[in-house]
Parts: C-alpha cells; structure tokens; sequence
C-alpha cells in the first residue's frame, strides 16, 4: 500500500518538474529591493503617480509587460534599461510577487 | 541704449521662462464624472475579472480600477503613439482626445478607492 504512494509521489514529482522551475518569492524580493522598490514601492503599491501599482495585478500580465521592456516591444527609457538586466526566470520570479502582495487594485465596474 | 540691451535680455528671458512654463503646464485634471459616460469601450475587457486578451498574446488584461490617474494617462498616450502596441488598445486610444484620457483615467481611477472603502 505504502509503496502505491510512493509511486504516485513520485510520478507526481516528475510532472511537477516538467511544469518548470516555481518561482523563487525570496529572489524576487532582493530584486525588488535593488531596482524595483525606488518606483513601485517595496509591496508594489507605488506612491509616485506616474508609475503604476503593481501590488495585486495579474502575473501574466506582468510577466508580459516585462518581457516586451526587455524586447522593445514596449518603449520606455527607464523600464527598457531595468527589464533589459532580467533573466526570464527574474521576470517569473517578479510576476510572481507582485502578483502576490495586497492590492487596492480591482477589475470590478 | 546700455540700459535697453539687460531690458531686452530680460524679455527674452520672461518669454522664454513663460514658453517652457506653458510647454510643461500639468495634463487637464480630468472629470470622473465625464469618464463615466466614456467607458463603454472599456468595460467589455476590463470590466470583467479575470478576462483575457486573444490577440496577439494570451494573458489576463490589467486591473486598472484604483491606479493611479497619471499613469493610465500615460498608458492611454503611450497606445495613441505607438510606444506601446497592443491592436484593440491601440484602436481604443486613438480615438481619445487628451481631454477624454483625463476624464476616463480620473474615473477608474477614483473607481478603485471607492471599492475598496
């Protein structure tokens, strides 16, 4: 009996690392100490009005914001220049978090 | 005529002073009220929670009740310029007036405060 779970858990962890690496939260958080947090605030509820609040917005959203700064794809002198020194696991990684802080973000009408 | 040359600089100086002034004078405040009426076009993605984009990529679209009015502004220009290219965006943008960025930006913003109260 014990050795079908096992088996199960087993099969069940070579599919969770098909799926890909998770993202790291604690990595992120260096990161966003380092860059992020001087505009978007430490949780991603920016103060500053011309940078959008992060905290509580969708991950792939961000994660594709961040991914079209790198590329070029979307134009902006300051995010360009940042989202140009992340790996696609630090854009993962920071998709992640703030997708994870508490927001005052809402898509109710 | 020494005295007319400081006097003219001086112009030249208040003139100058008034262009860049003028040039960087803030954006139009913005009437939520007004945006209100405005947001039809907008209600269809980002009125409803969890809906995603078809085209070109697949993805949840923003939340923006509650962000900050500024940067939908600047969201909403950065379409109408190209800097940003997203199809039904860039559409939806271009047929905003600066005027009609404000009013629509001031109501989703003042939107999520409301929500959250």
């Amino acid at each position: 009996m014990s050795r079908f779970f096992l088996g199960t858990f087993a099969v069940a962890m070579m599919f969770t690392s098909c799926i890909g690496q998770a993202a790291d939260l604690e990595a992120a958080k260096k990161k966003v100490s380092e860059i992020c947090q001087a505009c978007h605030g430490m949780d991603g509820n920016s103060q500053v009005p011309n940078y959008p609040k992060l905290a509580g917005q969708n991950q792939d959203y961000l994660a594709k914001a961040l991914r079209d700064y790198k590329s070029g794809a979307r134009k902006d002198p300051t995010m360009n220049g940042f989202a140009g020194t992340l790996t696609a696991q630090d854009i993962d990684n920071l998709a992640a978090y703030f997708s994870a802080q508490p927001a005052v973000l809402q898509s109710r009408m | 005529m020494t005295r007319s040359i400081p006097f003219a600089a001086s112009v030249a100086a208040a003139v100058a002073f008034c262009a860049v002034a003028f040039a960087q004078a803030p954006p139009a405040t913005g009437n939520a009220e007004v945006g209100s009426q405005k947001v039809q076009m907008c209600q269809g993605c980002h009125g409803i929670p969890g809906w995603r984009t078809a085209y070109p990529e697949v993805y949840r679209v923003p939340k923006i009740a509650g962000q900050h009015q500024a940067y939908i502004v600047k969201a909403l220009q950065d379409y109408k310029s190209g800097a940003r290219t997203h199809p039904s965006m860039r559409a939806v943008a271009s047929s905003l007036s600066d005027d009609d960025m404000a009013n629509v930006a001031a109501y989703y913003a003042q939107l999520g405060l409301r929500v959250a109260q």
